[in-house]
Formats: structure tokens, C-alpha cells, sequence
């Protein structure tokens, strides 16, 4: 009786699943891409990025979200609502993703990097053989975090007019009435696909780990 | 070019400091609620610890947009009547109250086990232990993550306006719809919100360096 609304929810969970698993693979790409122009020695670059950073990260993504879904459409260049959001979702989150590897980065200390240069590394396999793998273990917690806000910020799409979880919550709402049930539902919804992320990288985190 | 975010400027303003209010507003209730539930987690028995617990997942675990939804469709059916405004500020301090209470939980718990007991072995003990020795420590550490927190708050506000809850972004979506200019609007909405977190995250920055460290 309770669950009643959960099989019309899940159609809208894939539009879900699909926009967040897009948005958390290209947003760590796209962080990749940001902090290697941040820690480059052209300095010009190196403020660019980091002035993007900073852009990204202080203004709401759903403001981003109308300026690409409005905005080029008025240039007759029209995006649909997934692709509209997907593009803030990434350019937003990727700047977060980028400060995050920029700390696990600094974390892991200039010494290891020096020390892969004074085996005869180059610059960027110092960073991919030496620094990155210890990185790595560093910047899950917060990826997760990342991740479980990526999810949740998905959710705006359903006011571009994207069929997701949330958008069918809401159409089932004014059909129907049923407002506690479906709540409910969506609410466990989306705690289930959270509380999954949380899972799986504290799993890779366990299975990252070293025995200090 | 940009003549039409130009001549919308003053209204816009208007709506930046609805905006201002929201996060001020909300921002102290948050801090309210946070201060609560984290110190329902650190000292409570099991049955506050789970309820501080139920509250914290919920809120850190679903779309603040889905809560707003819930607020605007469900406090009707159950006979309460709420206006947009009450319903927004008092969701969006829920939801962030949540974050808080973690911001203060994890900075109570970042104070050294050895305070404490300095500070017993001195004769304190409850409010007055906390008062002289835990708390002025845990707000120095609580300073950097409280001052984002409040910045995804006032990121956040702009969701309120899916309920019809007159601030910056829907005042923005009024004018877009007026003057179907939307990159400049929605590009100058955006400055408008960098200028205020951006504001907000430098102030915190200053905050850091005048506070001393105690060592």
C-alpha cells in the first residue's frame, strides 16, 4: 500500500541513474582537466583555472542550469533539459572535484614528487606513476560526499521539464493526491541510492587501504 | 549590450536582498538547529542519539528540492496552512541544520580528549567545563566548514523560488520572461550570488587569520 507509487518513480529513476552516473564521470574528467591547468607553471593558466574554480563554486547551479537551458535557446541553439543540466551539473561539480584532488595532491607532499623526478620521471609520469596513486586513497571521502551531492542536485532537472524521479513525483502529486505516499517513496528513493554511494566507496576505500 | 540587465538592475537588487535576508535569516536558525542536534549526538542518550541520527541522514541524504516539494504539498494536507516564505525558511533551516550539526559534532570531536580531562581535573564539569574549555576551542575548528556551509546556504536559497517564493532567481526567471534576455539576466543573477559567497568566503578567510590559535 505504501510502496504504491514506486513503480511509476522508477521509470524516472533511470532519467535519475543515466543524468547522475553522466554527470559524476565527466565531472571527475573535467576536474582532472582543471587541476593540471591550476598546478601548471604557465601562470596565466594556472588563474584561469583557478579563477573558474572559484566562479563555479559561488553561484547555484540551478542559476547555471537556466543560463544554459534559457539562454541558448534564445540564440537558437536549444538544449533539452538533460543536456542543459548535465552541462552545469559538470561544469559545477567539476570545479569542487578539482579542489578536492588539489588537496590530496598537496597532501601527498612535494618530496614524493621530487623524488620520482630524481629517478628520472618526467613531470606528468612523476604524477601519474608517484603522486596520483597515493592521492587516490586521500580523495575518496570527499569524492563520495561529492557524488551523494551530484545525486541530489539532479534533482533540479525536473524544472527544465525533465522526466526524473522528482518530476514524476510531482505529476503523480497532481493526479492523484496521494502527497504522504509518494513523499515517502521518493524520499526512500532517493536515501536508497545515497546511502548506495556511501557503500560502494567506503568499499573502495577498504579496498584501497594500506597498513600504515 | 548589456542595456536590458542594466535597466532591470534596481528590481533585481531588490530581489538580492530578499535574497540576503533569506540566507541571514536562515542561517541562524540553521546554526540553532545544528547546535541541537549536535549536542543531541555527543551527549544524549540512545534514544536522542538515534532520533539526531534519523534527522541528520534524512536531510544529508535527499534533495533539498524534494523537502521544499514536501513542504509545500504536505503541510496542507495535514491542515497547516503555510505562505511560501515560511514554508521556504523553514525547510531550507531544516535542511541545513542537518549540515551544521555536523559541522559542530565533528569540531566538538576534534577537541583533545586531554581538555576535557584537564579541565575535570581542575573541578569543572558540565556547562561549565563546556563553557570555559570545549566550546571556544570547537568554534575556532568549526570556523572554515561553518563559513561553507553558509555559503551552500545561500547558494541553496535559490530553490525557494520553485515554490513560489519571491528572491534573486525568480525574480530573474520575471524578468527573462519580460525581456527574453536570459544570458544576460542569468548571467548577472550569477554575479549578483558570486559577489555575496564570495564575499562571504573572503570574510571568513580574514575571520581565520584574527582569531589566534591557541597552542
Amino acid at each position: 500500500m505504501m510502496l504504491r507509487a514506486v513503480p511509476v518513480l522508477l521509470g524516472g529513476l533511470l532519467v535519475t541513474l543515466e543524468l547522475a552516473g553522466l554527470a559524476i564521470v565527466a565531472s571527475l574528467a573535467w576536474g582532472l582537466v582543471i587541476v593540471l591547468g591550476r598546478l601548471s607553471r604557465f601562470l596565466p593558466l594556472a588563474w584561469l583555472c583557478a579563477g573558474y574554480v572559484q566562479l563555479v563554486r559561488n553561484t547555484p547551479v540551478l542559476v547555471q542550469m537556466y543560463f544554459f537551458y534559457f539562454g541558448f535557446a534564445m540564440v537558437g541553439l536549444r538544449l533539452s533539459g538533460f543536456v542543459a543540466g548535465l552541462l552545469a551539473l559538470v561544469l559545477q561539480n567539476g570545479g569542487y572535484v578539482a579542489e578536492i584532488y588539489r588537496a590530496g595532491i598537496a597532501t601527498v607532499g612535494r618530496q614524493q614528487r621530487e623524488a620520482g623526478l630524481a629517478l628520472g620521471m618526467r613531470p606528468l609520469e612523476a604524477l601519474r606513476i608517484v603522486v596520483f596513486p597515493q592521492a587516490l586513497r586521500l580523495v575518496l571521502p570527499p569524492l563520495a560526499n561529492q557524488f551523494v551531492t551530484i545525486v541530489k542536485d539532479t534533482a533540479l532537472v525536473s524544472t527544465l521539464s525533465v522526466a526524473d524521479m522528482m518530476f514524476w513525483a510531482r505529476r503523480l502529486i497532481d493526479r492523484t493526491a496521494a502527497a504522504y505516499e509518494i513523499f515517502a517513496d521518493l524520499t526512500l528513493l532517493y536515501l536508497l541510492l545515497t546511502a548506495t554511494i556511501a557503500v560502494l566507496m567506503r568499499a573502495a576505500e577498504w579496498r584501497l587501504r594500506v597498513a600504515d | 549590450m548589456p542595456h536590458i540587465l542594466f535597466a532591470n538592475l534596481p528590481y533585481l537588487l531588490q530581489a538580492a536582498g530578499v535574497t540576503l535576508l533569506l540566507s541571514v535569516v536562515c542561517t541562524v536558525l540553521a546554526a540553532l538547529i545544528g547546535i541541537v542536534a549536535a549536542l543531541a549526538q555527543s551527549f544524549g542518550g540512545w534514544p536522542t542519539r538515534g532520533v539526531a541520527l534519523l534527522y541528520l541522514y534524512l536531510m544529508r541524504g535527499t534533495p533539498l528540492i524534494v523537502m521544499l516539494f514536501a513542504a509545500f504539498y504536505l503541510l496542507p494536507y495535514a491542515g497547516i496552512d503555510v505562505d511560501a516564505t515560511t514554508g521556504g525558511v523553514m525547510m531550507v533551516s531544516l535542511y541545513f541544520g542537518a549540515f551544521m550539526g555536523e559541522v559542530f559534532r565533528g569540531a566538538l570531536a576534534s577537541v583533545p580528549r586531554g581538555q576535557w580531562d584537564a579541565g575535570r581535573a581542575l573541578g569543572m564539569h558540565g556547562t561549565w567545563l563546556m563553557r570555559i574549555v570545549v566550546v571556544p576551542q570547537a568554534l575556532r575548528l568549526a570556523g572554515p566548514p561553518f563559513v561553507n556551509t553558509c555559503i551552500m546556504l545561500v547558494k541553496s536559497t535559490s530553490l525557494v523560488s520553485v515554490i513560489g517564493l519571491w528572491e534573486l532567481t525568480l525574480a530573474g526567471r520575471e524578468v527573462v520572461e519580460r525581456t527574453l534576455a536570459p544570458f544576460q539576466v542569468f548571467g548577472g543573477i550569477a554575479a549578483i550570488y558570486f559577489v555575496m559567497c564570495y564575499g562571504l568566503a573572503l570574510c571568513g578567510r580574514m575571520l581565520e587569520r584574527r582569531v589566534p590559535h591557541a597552542q
